[in-house]
């Protein structure tokens, strides 16, 4: 698979062997640790080509520091978001609204949305997210001394806080958690099948709320007018998906993640449980070290950028993990310091389509911890268990067997 | 102390409202207000890590009055 040929216009010597996908602590990995496997590529150049970088198999760029993904990433003109991720797996070409809408339409469609998961708006949703949280941690500590928290805590604590946001109820969660996981992590037969899956869900909903509304999102969004008029079948689809896929996967990632590396770090643990208040800024630090996620842009035209000649056409990848772990941007980049400041971290992107979600991510990773570790003692891995871990498009854990025995 | 709002870079991270969120407004997308700000005498530490907070690069300090 690694063997796609490079394009003519690539030179030779910018080819590294590298892949988000293939390289080694990327396939699944028993005791992995994806994040730190991909901080080797700033011993290399600032930017390289890859020959199989993208779930479907194609070349990228690779641009590795983080003022250099600042520049593409806000520069929408030239490095465009709009390649049909999720639709091309259909053999279709519509975009995800808003990630793969350019400017100005983009910014349309982003300030229907924005107001939906603002800050304040986050605020107001937080009693909810945190009496879900306490629900099914005080379940586990009250069934034993080990569980798994992939399956009994991050999963169920992020995807029904975000069924709740899109007014869905909790009792097809599992259903919805195998879409994402096949979607995003299968292989060429199941991605097609989760998507016709979760467009067809999505148009129903829609449907159902065109026909009777509720006080929800998707309500919401067949009702909303852009410039004057209702959306389309397929904007309403297009921004559907994009917020059922973005909520199914990332948040449960990152608080595995999170809570392996405590489970591993028994000091950082313990001084986070004595001194709780110390968690909204190690939660920076920790989406600093374990961001999920890789952004590729598309190149609108030819541009030299930094000594590469990018041409129209190519893809171009910024894969948060990596500008995290630049040196020219963080002290000591893979060492986790839980007190550190000044962390202007790339987890949730830059430019234009900085996560829409974020705030609510946030919250929820602050408010999983702060719960876990005040009902929870100390916590270590379970002997002759091993996470699984996964690079890829979205960087994932696959279980995590915690024990305080 | 005056802190230069760049506006138009502003991607709504709201770092620098979650720093301080006294000194730095946002309108209901989540965005900065318009307008350079003017940070009253001991409030100098949180406004300048607020500043440092931004990944966008769309705050500036600056100490001479204007």
């Amino acid at each position: 698979m690694a063997t796609n040929p490079v394009p003519d216009h690539v030179p030779p010597e910018m080819v590294r062997d590298f892949s988000l996908f293939t390289s080694p602590g990327m396939p699944p990995t028993p005791d992995g640790d994806p994040h730190a496997a991909v901080a080797c590529v700033h011993d290399g150049p600032p930017i390289f080509y890859s020959r199989y970088n993208t779930q479907d198999g194609r070349g990228t760029w690779v641009i590795t520091r983080a003022a250099d993904q600042r520049r593409v990433l806000r520069d929408a003109e030239t490095f465009s978001s709009h390649r049909s991720i999720f639709s091309s797996i259909l053999g279709e070409n519509w975009p995800t609204i808003p990630l793969e809408l350019d400017p100005p339409a983009h910014g349309v469609f982003r300030s229907l949305l924005n107001p939906l998961l603002s800050p304040k708006r986050v605020l107001a949703l937080e009693p909810a997210v945190r009496e879900r949280a306490v629900e099914l941690i005080e379940r586990i500590a009250a069934s034993g001394t080990s569980c798994d928290v992939m399956k009994d805590f991050a999963f169920p604590f992020a995807v029904s806080t975000f069924l709740r946001f899109l007014g869905l109820p909790d009792d097809r969660l599992d259903t919805f958690v195998g879409w994402g996981k096949d979607l995003l992590h299968g292989d060429d037969k199941e991605r097609p099948v989760a998507a016709r899956t979760i467009v067809a869900f999505i148009d129903e909903l829609a449907a159902m709320r065109r026909q009777e509304a509720v006080d929800d999102f998707m309500t919401f969004i067949v009702q909303a007018q852009v410039e004057g008029r209702r959306l389309t079948d397929t904007q309403v689809r297009g921004i559907g998906v994009l917020v059922f896929v973005a909520g199914l996967d990332t948040v449960a990632a990152a608080i595995g993640f999170d809570l392996a590396y405590l489970a591993r770090n028994l000091k950082d643990q313990q001084l986070l449980r004595s001194e709780p208040d110390r968690i909204p800024l190690a939660t920076e630090e920790l989406l600093r070290a374990y961001p999920p996620i890789q952004l590729i842009r598309v190149a609108t035209k030819d541009i030299d950028f930094e000594g590469a000649p990018i041409r129209k056409g190519d893809y171009v990848s910024c894969a948060t993990m990596i500008a995290n772990r630049d040196p020219a941007e963080f002290a000591c980049p893979n060492t986790i310091d839980l007190e550190r400041e000044d962390n202007r971290h790339a987890a949730f992107g830059y430019g234009p389509h900085r996560c829409l979600g974020s705030h609510l991510a946030r919250r929820e990773i602050v408010i999983g911890l702060e719960e876990w570790l005040a009902r929870i003692p100390a916590f270590r891995i379970k002997q002759g268990t091993a996470p699984i871990t996964s690079g890829g498009h979205v960087f994932g854990i696959e279980n995590l067997i915690l024990d305080w025995s | 102390m005056r802190i230069i709002v760049q506006k138009a870079k502003c991607q709504g991270h709201a770092r620098c409202a979650a720093q301080a969120p006294d000194i730095f407004k946002l309108d209901d997308d989540g965005y900065i207000l318009l307008g350079d700000i003017e940070v009253a005498e001991g409030e100098e530490l949180p406004a300048s890590r607020a500043v440092r907070s931004c990944p966008e690069r769309a705050l500036e300090l600056t100490r001479c009055a204007l």
